[in-house]
């Protein structure tokens, strides 16, 4: 080995972080906003602004799911009830279609299953409430990403995690002043500036970034590495029987249903046991097996609480006597405790908002330092053309090109995300399929954005695209004042707080936003003195320089 | 009293960071103009910004529990220590002064809670 070890892991950090870099940068920030997914969702629904705030006790909640399941599904083979939490007001229900008879024609997989969402204290479903992918369109993004199967997805997004991985770690060997560095950030100075933004977004939050990497990888271990179980389990039972054996809360009866009808049993008393054997704890999820069926199965999944660990304990009743059947994950391994832990600092469910807040902040500090080493590689790699510009010729395809990409990955995605809200409110009520159209407007707006990066990836483009994310971020607490009944005037007194909280998180990021244009805009008044004070020495100028110098950052 | 505690916590990350890097000649130039250094005062910032820090981390755990405390610390210590970067930048002539009253505030309020509780 010529170089030195340092040397050799500054190459593996800029190269392992700018290959991945742009799909890093779109899972950071659909990450980072799935932290608030149920207030998201709760925002994208204004119709639901205006329900009474106070909590439904959850005996009175189930019992409404209940009847309206009854009425609605009563053939269901299969029931699943959220019930409301402080986040999520309303229940979210799921069920499954009986299967279509025999030699008729197949159903489409949307058709198969049916969802509504119920208002827990009039027991009748929220109909009014548009139809919305709401937050959980961004927390899907970010592993499942969009238009392609979801298989795929997660093995792309789980290469470019552990290339994330190996940035990490690299980038650590290769800042060597890690402690004298710790506070410094210096301005107007360049590459020097882009250099300090990177450490300082990157060193501040190091712990919050190796943990959300790893865990992140952790919460599809399975799916990247199943060969230890599979070994395992070779002779007894496989992968099936591993999962049952390690995941025993999430061990599911697989009951057949008898055929034979029989009335069900009141969830009530089964809410009461198993609440008091959960020290008190609430029941979050309800499934039903073969209601309505003489061998029906209800299972109760304990509430998420202020526990760091995901995997929440069941138990199972039979549907129609009413009598326990068994309680499973009430003592976890200290191997499945342990990925249960990871998995649940991943997805960040357990805390209060104070604690989501700063995890929200810590992973919009993990976008800007995705982004700053994005824009770094950019201008490092210009300055080894400083000669060839000044000449008149071009800057090499490959920068070209990572100029394009970072103007679309950095600046277009929150216009997109922008438009994906202003869909959600402008689009007409009635249109067919409106959560997908929701959707399509986010790909539409990003699709724009990152076209007109690569056509011109100029200062003037970064500007008008970050400007217009500034805009169209900023003004949606005033286009949620126009179509909701809740704008900050009332939402900030008397709540619903979700949406007063999206309101002004929507307003830091439009100003956050607007500050990047004011940095671009000084740059480019510096580039444009620049230039004139080098057009005043050489007169003939080719056009070439200027549109040539006008790029980058 | 959650909430003094949680105040506790952001007050006394604060104060600590800040201890912490005006015991770095960098940031005593920020502060104090170009040559200045902390001297004999360095040690002692570097000792009360650790205690600071450790207070800030016995908050957390008191006020979030003994699992939930050491994300809500790390959080903490997080945004800290990015307003200390920007109060570096944004308000050099002010920065001892939000200092000294983010670590008033921390042992004030430390004391106020030990003694009510």
């Amino acid at each position: 080995m010529k170089e030195g070890f340092r040397q050799s892991m500054a190459w593996l950090h800029t190269w392992s972080g700018l290959l991945v870099g742009w799909v890093l940068f779109m899972v950071f920030m659909a990450g980072t906003a799935s932290y608030f997914r149920d207030e998201i969702t709760v925002w994208m629904k204004p119709e639901l602004h205006g329900l009474p705030q106070a909590r439904v006790p959850t005996v009175q909640s189930a019992e409404a799911t209940y009847a309206y399941l009854q009425q609605h599904a009563a053939d269901s083979p299969r029931w699943f009830i959220t019930l409301p939490t402080a986040r999520e007001p309303s229940a979210s229900l799921f069920w499954t279609k009986p299967p279509p008879p025999k030699g008729a024609p197949p159903v489409d997989r949307r058709n198969r299953v049916g969802r509504a969402m119920l208002d827990p204290s009039t027991g009748q479903a929220s109909a009014a409430a548009r139809e919305t992918r709401g937050g959980e369109f961004f927390y899907r993004l970010h592993f499942d990403l969009h238009y392609m199967p979801a298989l795929w997805a997660r093995w792309i997004v789980g290469f470019c995690a552990m290339f994330m991985l190996v940035a990490i770690f690299s980038g650590i060997v290769t800042h060597k002043r890690i402690f004298k560095d710790f506070f410094t950030f210096r301005p107007k100075k360049g590459q020097r500036s882009w250099l300090d933004a990177h450490n300082v977004t990157a060193v501040l939050a190091l712990p919050y970034h190796a943990m959300i990497t790893y865990t992140g990888l952790v919460t599809l271990m399975f799916m990247y590495m199943p060969w230890g179980p599979q070994a395992a389990y070779k002779d007894s039972g496989g992968t099936q029987a591993f999962f049952a054996e390690a995941f025993a809360g999430s061990a599911r009866e697989q009951s057949k249903a008898a055929g034979r009808a029989a009335p069900m049993a009141p969830i009530a008393p089964m809410l009461a046991q198993a609440s008091a054997h959960w020290d008190g704890a609430d029941v979050g999820r309800i499934a039903v097996n073969s209601p309505n069926d003489a061998n029906a199965v209800v299972t109760l999944r304990r509430a998420d609480g202020p526990q760091l660990s995901y995997e929440q304990p069941t138990m199972q009743f039979n549907g129609v006597t009413g009598a326990l059947i068994g309680t499973f994950g009430d003592a976890t391994r200290p191997a499945a405790e342990t990925r249960s832990v990871l998995y649940g600092l991943h997805i960040g469910r357990f805390g209060d908002p104070l604690v989501r807040a700063l995890l929200f902040l810590s992973g919009l500090a993990g976008c800007l330092m995705v982004a700053t080493g994005l824009l770094l590689w950019a201008v490092k790699e210009r300055q080894k053309f400083a000669r060839t510009l000044k000449q008149g010729g071009r800057v090499s395809v490959g920068l070209r090109l990572v100029d394009g990409l970072n103007l679309g990955a950095i600046a277009g995605l929150p216009v997109a995300m922008a438009s994906f809200f202003w869909a959600n409110r402008l689009l007409p009520l009635g249109v067919a399929d409106r959560g997908e159209a929701e959707i399509t407007w986010f790909f539409i707006a990003w699709g724009a954005t990152a076209v007109l990066g690569l056509l011109r990836p100029t200062l003037r483009m970064w500007q008008a695209q970050l400007a217009l994310g500034a805009l169209l971020f900023a003004s949606l607490p005033v286009l949620n004042a126009f179509t909701g009944p809740a704008p900050l005037t009332v939402s900030l007194r008397s709540g619903p707080s979700a949406v007063a909280g999206f309101d002004l998180v929507a307003l830091a990021l439009g100003l956050g936003l607007a500050s990047a244009v004011w940095i671009v805009e000084r740059k480019r008044r510096t580039s444009a003195a620049r230039r004139a004070a080098q057009a005043a020495q050489t007169p003939q100028a080719p056009q070439q320089v200027l549109v040539a110098s006008e790029q980058g950052s | 009293m959650a909430s003094l505690l949680l105040a506790l916590v952001f007050a006394a990350s604060l104060a600590g960071f800040c201890a912490l890097s005006l015991a770095m000649d960098r940031h005593s130039e920020d502060v104090y103009g170009r040559g200045s250094t902390p001297g004999p005062w360095r040690r002692w910032l570097q000792l009360g910004g650790t205690v600071l820090l450790c207070l800030s981390l016995g908050a957390s755990l008191q006020a979030a529990g003994s699992s939930i405390g050491w994300v809500l610390w790390l959080g903490a210590l997080t945004a800290a220590a990015q307003a200390t970067v920007a109060l570096l930048g944004l308000a050099p002539r002010r920065f001892p002064w939000i200092g000294l009253i983010a670590a008033a505030f921390a042992v004030g309020g430390g004391l106020v809670y030990l003694l009510m509780s």
